[in-house]
């Protein structure tokens, strides 16, 4: 029998610990039904941006980021997450809607635009939170730590880690 | 809001303030219209028209931000994108061009000429099979020029003058969502839904629809009549939340 594939949304603050948890969320899966990690930046996008010299093109704004990680998304989804659905396999999405949300929320973005964005992404079966502080280290990975430096650096008078924790704090609102 | 430490309500009175008062202020014209409709010739006239006016004139064209078009670009030649992925990438450069190059010189009192504004997205993304409004919303907190040219031509007229000096490419003629091989035959079938789309867009969005068949001196002569009628209008409240967040993400420099 050809059983429907299950889409497991890992979301986080720390993007590594994010991996983590969405690595091992598929790995307590029968092997014949894992379908793997649907990464962050799969489409490669925002690596794009890392060459790109900002000081020149201008620093993108919140809004801008998100639509860039909604383009993402929609790349993860058409490639990575429907296909192994389809299949009838488990996939983890790392991250995947809530993360990214938060982060918007944090920046001062409207409910309804976010919301709107994803409109285009499917109800994940299941959705894990960590709530983690954010990560202490100089170049943690992952989304959040990308676009609170990029948000900073137009000079806000907000830390990183003081901005990745109110992203924190809006995924544990968001989560309830 | 962590992008700035002034309310928004505030930032909205300092929005007011600056484009609402007494004399000249910046002004947002755009220029839309399928391909071969003639736009960039006219938008090119007017803006040597306006320059030698004594007018401090920016242009603006689509999908040229120096941070995302490479990003696009890339995604293009591999003919790689989903509708879904072309719309977002193409709300991302154009919100990055309101930010950066948009507003700042609306600020400083410039006429912004925007060859293709943010209805060229909702014209080709509803051609696309994309809803009308999750398109409309991508590009909140919108921003309405004070004058939008549509140039309306045939879809005839717009294949003939695309077609017979070259071929259009994958997503130009629309072969990503047409399911026809031939890049002519596709973009005839194609640029009949975005022209479908600008038309009902031109209504919904009160544009002035410019004959785009008439002789090109006839038609810059009508854009000339319409800025001197169109140039004194009101500043639209409704671009208020456009400035003001803006002004929030672009700090207290201003």
């Amino acid at each position: 029998m050809n059983r429907r594939g299950r889409l497991i949304a890992v979301d986080g603050v720390d993007g590594k610990a994010v991996n983590a948890a969405a690595k091992a969320a598929v790995g307590a899966v029968a092997r014949a039904r894992r379908g793997g990690v649907s990464f962050w930046d799969a489409s490669g996008v925002f690596g794009e941006l890392v060459v790109a010299d900002e000081e020149v093109a201008g620093r993108p704004s919140a809004r801008t980021l998100l639509l860039l990680y909604a383009a993402d998304l929609a790349f993860r989804l058409r490639w990575e997450i429907r296909p192994a659905i389809a299949a009838g396999r488990a996939v983890a999405a790392a991250p995947y809607v809530a993360t990214s949300i938060a982060f918007g929320r944090a920046a001062g973005l409207p409910a309804g635009w976010l919301k709107n964005l994803f409109a285009f992404a499917p109800k994940a079966d299941e959705v894990r939170i960590l709530d983690q502080p954010s990560p202490r280290t100089p170049h943690p990975a992952g989304f959040v730590d990308f676009s609170c430096r990029r948000l900073l650096a137009n000079g806000h008078g907000l830390t990183r880690r003081q901005l990745a924790d109110r992203v924190r704090s809006h995924l544990k609102i968001g989560a309830r | 809001m962590p992008q700035s430490a002034a309310p928004l309500r505030q930032l909205r009175h300092r929005a007011r303030r600056h484009f609402g008062g007494a004399g000249r202020r910046g002004l947002l014209i755009a220029f839309e219209g399928a391909d071969g409709s003639g736009k960039t010739t006219q938008r090119k006239l007017f803006k040597t028209w306006l320059k030698a006016d004594g007018y401090d004139v920016v242009t603006t064209k689509w999908n040229s931000s120096d941070l995302i078009k490479p990003i696009i670009k890339s995604r293009k030649t591999v003919q790689a994108l989903s509708p879904e992925e072309f719309s977002l990438l193409h709300a991302a450069d154009f919100r990055h061009r309101v930010e950066h190059t948009v507003l700042p010189a609306l600020w400083d009192g410039q006429i912004v000429i925007a060859d293709r504004f943010l209805f060229t997205g909702l014209a080709r993304d509803v051609a696309r099979g994309l809803d009308l409004d999750w398109v409309l919303k991508l590009y909140q907190p919108l921003l309405w020029p004070d004058l939008v040219f549509y140039f309306a031509v045939t879809p005839d007229t717009s294949s003939r003058r695309v077609t017979t000096t070259r071929t259009p490419n994958f997503y130009e003629s629309g072969r990503d969502v047409t399911d026809i091989a031939d890049p002519v035959e596709s973009y005839y079938t194609f640029v009949q839904r975005v022209i479908r789309e600008y038309e009902s867009l031109a209504i919904v969005f009160n544009m002035t629809t410019i004959d785009g068949e008439l002789p090109i001196a006839d038609q810059h002569h009508r854009l000339r009549e319409l800025f001197r009628e169109g140039q004194t209008r009101p500043w639209s409240e409704w671009n208020v939340d456009a400035v003001a967040e803006w002004l929030a993400v672009s700090g207290n420099g201003r």
